[in-house]
This record gives structure tokens, C-alpha cells and sequence, in this order.
């Protein structure tokens, strides 16, 4: 069978009442579009949709997946969650996480950006060699650092030892365990915010340079008022998807630190709702846990809207 | 019939399929059909589901799928579906499992877990009486799989921990006897210690080697401790406790036997013992499996011996692996078979040589494997000593707590009473939830 796709109506007057979109397309392309859209909306709507939901309520139940039973908890798995001191530190540790590795890896990667935006011999190998940590595997990437932080034959260490420090046990010692996790998650994450700053120094207008050199500024003068402020939108969206990612850490953590880290160090909130829902069976708690994360994203969301970006800024 | 009611009734007919597809999905994930556990002549029969951590890579596939054909073999009608998967998964693998309403016929689980899926009706009672198992397995090994004195799982495979030494070590520091008590353990520890300036270069006693809760574990019931009372009552922050915490901040703190950082479990540069830098530990049998591929001399030219945790009575712990059968199998009497045929002295020595472990079968006592590996022949010797972790139905939640808990001792942030009474009380919250 042959769909014939109706043209679309001629607008006759601009006083004319727009006829209704659906009517302008045609049902015959209406339901095409929605034909084609189905499997991904099904996708989502069975994959992410139903689990959502599933969290929301799930949240305010006490679900046994042992026994199969389910009662009206109302806030009681909210009371449990901000009584355990372990979660309130995962919570503090992620925001630490978060605060660390995301303005250091951004200021690292916008400097990255407007370097390798210059004309370099080799450049496109520096700009791949950059992006490489962000397609190589997470659990990968951890088991190399692992060997560089051993304290006994790490690269680390070895190099202090040169210079005569005793290097710390990185990942057992709580005072350092956490600033281990902060390099490699700085470190990771560069590749992907110097790709999107490069884009969008790409995409600035040259004549405000040329004004710019010819008022005489300075190199570091045209990064500061010219550059930075060109790149306000990309920094947005930088901030907002590194802040979600920051907030999500899991599997570095999970391979530098297992459970937790020494004395719960390094525990986040991802590892928290992973530990509480598949190793102590308790998927109500989980699912609690989860609509707070769930929160500190909305917010902080929010609040980076305000601060750094207004709508236009996205598009 | 106009265009718009021919829209509507697509559109209900296009409403109806979705809808249906839906409800044939979430049909899907409501349990299985009720399918035949047996023929009439009383023959197992049916096709069930098997998740197992062990088994792994593909040597353990190639030897799980050649006990399935004996097993088929054996039971023609029954056909078998396996999931691979290693402990770090198995909690997601079951929890996904049970709340989909499709759990698993068979299931293996590890030792301390029975309890937990007896209390909420998981499992199913395999019919077995202790009698029986007792003469097929150390009662100690049997102990594992029963709740309420109800078999629920029976024992495929050991994982055990005991007091690992260096002979040739002990030799040069004018020892010739393993430690019989904590104070010698320690007295030991601190001759065997080695530094080079302030660096550390041997641990006169390494207990950082193995999960700290394995750590903990056989010297608490070395002490005459116990993780809970008969009555699933909270004991292991009892006096008895708290000195077997103490040895350990004590080795680390006060001696300084061993620094932290100095391993860790799993560390990429392997067993320090293995590798000279430390004189004892509290280890897994598969130290030897580890001496064999890297220091074969080691076992050639005997230096290394195992003995037993002590202190006011002798340990050994006990982790293992046991085969069960989910309540709600459609085919139990099949589920039951693989289950009882996995645990079977056969495929239980098969199992543990491939994995390196011990076979819960008393039977591969006599075994060419059993002869060979010094430390599973040490370990099936004394299991009378045998101690298991777990008893309580929160014990999967409570047992979460031990590492940090153990660790803040060790690193000096609570006292071992502290640490061990904090871990106490969110242990009676865990229980209390039920």
C-alpha cells in the first residue's frame, strides 16, 4: 500500500484562523509520524516511564521484593533515609565530589579548548588524545588508576619516593581517598567539555577579535571579555550536564573504592541506593533515596538556569 | 461510515493492540504458568531456570554444561536454562527475578543468605532430614542451608578462611610452632614485623588481605563469640567481640604489625604473603591455588602451613555456596533434582576443583584434588572448628555495616566497643523492620 501524503493547506490571509496543526498535516502524515514514533515511545514509556512512576510510588510504600508484599508508608522511608548517617554523608560526599570536579574540569577544558583551537601541528591527535578517557570505559579507566595509586609500586608513590615522600595509602587512607576519586573523575571528565567548548569557539563571530586587536587587547585580555562571555551558553550547558553527571558518579567510585571506600569515605548517593536496594534488599529505601537525588538535580537545575543562563541561552 | 469515525475506531483498534500488547507483557512478568513438576510415573520433568555465581568463565560453563547432559541424562524430560552470573551480580540477578514474579527454580546462593530467603517464603523445604545430610556432609556444612530446622539449601561448595604462616619466616625469627592464642598471634606478629627505616616490608600479621568482615569473623568465634544469640538476639559487640576487634586495631595500632594501605582484598599486587611481605594472615584456602601459579616453591620446598584461629576455642570460617529451590517453581520435583544433583558428591568436587575450593561432600575426602591442595585438605580436616556467618533474616542488611564499622576501629575514629555498639544498634533497627 501507498501513502499519499495531503498537501498541506495555502495560507490564504494572514487574519485567517491557523487551522488545526493536525488538520495541516494531514491525518494520512499524522499517522505516519505517529507510526514511526511508536517504538521509541514505546521504549521509553515501558523502560523509563513505568520505572519512574514505579519509583514515585515505590517511594512511599514498604515494598518486601522477598515476600512480595506492599503497604502505604507514607514519609516513613524519607524519615529512615535522613536518619542514617551514612546516606546524609553520601549526600555530602557527592556534593564535594560535584563542587570539585566540576568548575576544575570546566576551567581545565575551556583553556584545553581555545589551545587546541589555535593552529597547532598535530592538533587533531592532541584534541583525540583529550577525548579519549570519555569513550574509554569507566571501569577500565579505574583499574589503570587503581595501579598508579598502589601504595607499594604505584606510579604515584614511586614519584614522591624519588623526591623523598612517603606517599599515602590514596585509596584506603579516608583523608585522601576521596581526592584520589576527584582526579580521576577531573580527569575523565575533560574530554567532553573541551569538545563542546571547541564547537562553540568554532561558532564566534572573528570580526570581534579583529576589534579586539585593534583596541590593542591582549591575548589573555580578549580570553577574559571576548571569549568567556561568547561562551556564556556553552558554559551553561556544560555546568548543567556535568553537574547531573557529577551528582550520577557510580562505577569509578564503585571500582577505586569498593563498598563505600575505608570507613565510608568515598560512599555517594548513587553507590547508597545501589548498596541499599540490591545488597540489603530494601527497594522502598532505594526508591526514597532515589527521588532525592531525583530533587538535588531539579534544584540545582533550577538554580544553574538562574545564575548562569536564560532560555535563549539553550537554544 | 465519515472519516472521523473511521479515525476514532483506528484509533481504538490501534488503543486496543497497545493495550494488549501491554497486558500480554505485564501478563509476562506475573509468575510462571503452572506447568507439570512430574510425569505420571512419577518422573521429573519440565524446563527451569538456573542462576548460578559459580561455574564461571568458560572453563566452569564447559563444566556446568557437561554435569547438565549427565543430568538430562538422568532425567530425560527435564530441560535446563542457565544464568551466569559471579556474586557482585547475584543480589541484582534475584531481586530482579523475585519482583518480576518469575524467580529462579534453582538458585545458588551463598552461605548466610538462607535465612533471609526462608524467613520471607522464598525457598522451598527440601523435604531432607538432618539425619540424612549428616552422613553425606559435616554437620557444620549442613547447618547452612537450614532454617527453623528445615532444609532449604544444600551444600555445593566451601569457602573457608583460616590462619595462614610462613614456615621459612618463623624458621629465621626462631619460631617452630604456629600461634595457639591472641597474645601469641600478636607476641609473633610484632618478631616477624620488617621495616626499612620507617617503611613497612614485611607484616608480621596481615589482616587487611581478606574483607575485613571475613577478618573479624573467625577470630570473634575464636574468642567464644557469636554473631547472635539463639534467639537471633545481637551478641557479637559482647565482651567477646570487642577483644577480637581489638586484636585487630591492636596489630595495626598499637604493634603496628601492618600499616593500613599495606593491602587491601583483591589487590592487583596480589597475596603479600605469597610474596614474602608478610609472615601471617588470616587468608582464604585459595592462597594455595595462588602459590601454585605464582611460587610453586613455596609448596614444593614446604614453606608455607595453615592453622587454626584460637584463642579460648579454635575457628575456621565458612562461606560457601548452596543450591535451592524457589517456593514457587511450577516444577519443584525437577528443580529439586538439579539441586540435589548439583550438591551431589560428583559434581560438588568437580565444581570446587575448578573454582579451587573446598567440596562440601565429605566423600572427596579421599579425592586426588582434596590430596593435593594442603590448605582444602586442611580445611575439610577441621571442620569441626567450622563457623558460619548469617542466622537472622536482616543478616544481608546487617552484614553491609561490619567493613566501615571494622574499619573507623582500625583507623582510630571510635573505640572497637564504639564501633562494634553502633553497629549493634543499627543491626536491632534492621531487625526490628523485619
Amino acid at each position: 500500500m501507498v501513502a499519499t501524503l495531503a498537501p498541506a493547506p495555502v495560507k490564504a490571509d494572514a487574519s485567517e484562523k491557523r487551522p488545526p496543526r493536525r488538520r495541516r498535516l494531514g491525518r494520512d502524515r499524522s499517522r505516519a509520524a505517529w507510526l514511526m514514533l511508536a517504538p521509541a515511545a514505546i521504549h521509553l514509556v515501558w523502560w523509563i516511564g513505568f520505572p519512574v512512576l514505579a519509583t514515585f510510588v515505590l517511594a512511599f510504600t514498604h515494598y518486601d521484593v522477598l515476600a512480595g508484599t506492599v503497604s502505604w508508608a507514607g514519609l516513613d522511608n524519607f524519615r529512615e533515609i535522613f536518619a542514617d548517617e551514612v546516606w546524609n554523608l553520601s549526600i555530602w560526599h557527592t556534593v564535594v565530589y560535584t563542587f570539585f570536579t566540576v568548575p576544575v574540569s570546566m576551567a581545565i577544558a575551556v583553556v584545553l579548548a581555545v589551545l587546541l583551537n589555535a593552529k597547532l601541528r598535530a592538533r587533531a591527535w592532541y584534541r583525540a588524545a583529550i577525548f579519549m578517557p570519555h569513550v574509554t570505559a569507566t571501569v577500565a579507566i579505574a583499574l589503570v588508576w587503581m595501579w598508579m595509586f598502589e601504595p607499594n609500586i604505584g606510579l604515584f608513590n614511586a614519584l614522591l619516593a624519588m623526591v623523598g615522600v612517603a606517599g599515602p595509602a590514596w585509596l584506603s587512607d579516608p583523608s585522601w581517598a576521596m581526592s584520589a576519586v576527584i582526579a580521576v573523575g577531573v580527569w575523565k571528565g575533560i574530554g567532553v567539555k573541551m569538545l563542546i567548548y571547541l564547537a562553540a569557539l568554532q561558532g564566534l563571530p572573528g570580526e570581534l577579535y579583529e576589534a579586539a586587536d585593534i583596541d590593542g587587547a591582549s591575548g589573555p585580555r580578549k580570553f577574559w571579555s571576548v571569549t568567556l562571555p561568547l561562551l556564556r551558553p556553552a558554559t551553561f550547558f556544560v555546568f548543567v550536564v556535568s553537574m547531573i553527571d557529577a551528582f550520577q558518579v557510580f562505577d569509578q567510585v564503585y571500582v577505586l573504592t569498593p563498598q563505600g571506600g575505608p570507613a565510608n569515605s568515598t560512599t555517594v548517593m548513587t553507590y547508597e541506593i545501589y548498596r541499599t536496594a540490591f545488597s540489603e534488599f530494601r527497594i522502598s529505601t532505594a526508591c526514597a533515596q532515589s527521588l532525592v537525588l531525583f530533587g538535588f538535580l531539579l534544584v540545582l537545575t533550577l538554580i544553574s538556569r538562574r545564575l548562569t543562563g536564560r532560555d535563549e541561552d539553550v537554544n | 461510515m465519515d472519516a472521523t469515525a473511521m479515525a476514532l475506531s483506528r484509533r481504538r483498534l490501534l488503543a486496543g493492540v497497545v493495550g494488549s500488547a501491554g497486558l500480554a507483557a505485564l501478563g509476562a512478568c506475573g509468575g510462571p504458568a503452572p506447568g507439570k513438576s512430574e510425569d505420571s510415573d512419577g518422573e521429573a520433568s519440565g524446563e527451569i531456570r538456573l542462576v548460578t555465581p559459580i561455574y564461571e568463565e568458560e572453563a566452569g560453563k564447559q563444566l556446568l554444561d557437561s554435569l547438565l547432559a549427565e543430568f538430562t541424562r538422568k532425567y530425560p524430560k527435564v530441560k535446563v536454562q542457565v544464568d551466569h552470573t559471579n556474586y557482585g551480580k547475584l543480589n541484582e540477578k534475584l531481586t530482579t527475578s523475585l519482583a518480576s514474579g518469575r524467580p529462579y527454580d534453582v538458585m545458588m546462593m551463598g552461605v548466610g543468605w538462607v535465612p533471609p530467603f526462608a524467613a520471607k517464603g522464598v525457598l522451598a523445604d527440601l523435604g531432607e532430614s538432618r539425619e540424612s545430610l549428616d552422613k553425606l556432609y559435616n554437620s557444620r556444612v549442613v547447618e547452612a542451608g537450614v532454617w527453623e530446622d528445615k532444609v532449604y539449601a544444600l551444600p555445593v561448595m566451601l569457602d573457608t578462611r583460616f590462619g595462614i604462616y610462613r614456615k621459612d619466616f618463623f624458621a629465621e625469627a626462631g619460631l617452630s610452632e604456629p600461634p595457639k592464642s591472641f597474645e601469641e598471634m600478636r607476641a609473633y606478629a610484632k618478631k616477624l614485623t620488617k621495616r626499612d627505616g620507617k617503611k613497612l616490608t614485611r607484616a608480621g600479621i596481615d589482616v587487611l588481605a581478606i574483607d575485613l568482615r571475613q577478618c573479624f569473623l573467625p577470630l570473634l568465634w575464636a574468642n567464644g563469640g557469636d554473631l547472635f544469640t539463639p534467639d537471633k538476639q545481637v551478641a557479637f559487640n559482647s565482651p567477646a567481640g570487642v577483644e577480637a576487634l581489638s586484636f585487630m586495631t591492636d596489630v595495626i595500632r598499637v604493634d603496628k604489625s601492618e600499616e593500613i594501605g599495606f593491602t587491601e582484598p583483591g589487590a592487583a599486587t596480589g597475596i603479600p604473603l605469597v610474596q614474602g611481605r608478610a609472615a601471617m594472615m588470616i587468608g582464604h584456602h585459595n592462597t594455595w591455588t595462588e602459590m601454585e601459579k605464582t611460587k610453586p616453591e613455596l609448596i614444593s620446598e614446604d614453606k608455607v602451613g595453615a592453622f587454626l584461629v584460637s584463642n579460648k576455642r579454635s575457628a575456621i570460617f565458612q562461606g560457601g555456596t548452596l543450591a535451592s529451590v524457589s517456593a514457587k517453581s511450577a516444577h519443584p520435583a525437577a528443580a529439586t533434582a538439579l539441586a540435589k544433583f548439583l550438591a551431589g558428591p560428583k559434581a560438588s568436587l568437580a565444581a570446587s576443583e575448578q573454582r579451587g575450593n573446598v567440596p562440601a561432600a565429605a566423600s572427596a575426602m579421599d579425592s586426588e584434588y582434596v590430596k593435593k591442595n594442603g590448605f582444602v585438605q586442611f580445611a575439610m580436616q577441621n571442620m569441626d572448628s567450622a563457623f558460619s556467618e548469617g542466622g537472622v533474616p536482616a543478616w544481608l542488611e546487617i552484614r553491609e555495616g561490619f567493613k566501615p564499622a571494622i574499619e573507623s576501629a582500625l583507623l582510630g575514629k571510635r573505640s572497637p566497643k564504639q564501633a562494634l555498639d553502633d553497629l549493634a544498634a543499627d543491626a536491632d533497627k534492621a531487625m526490628a523492620r523485619g
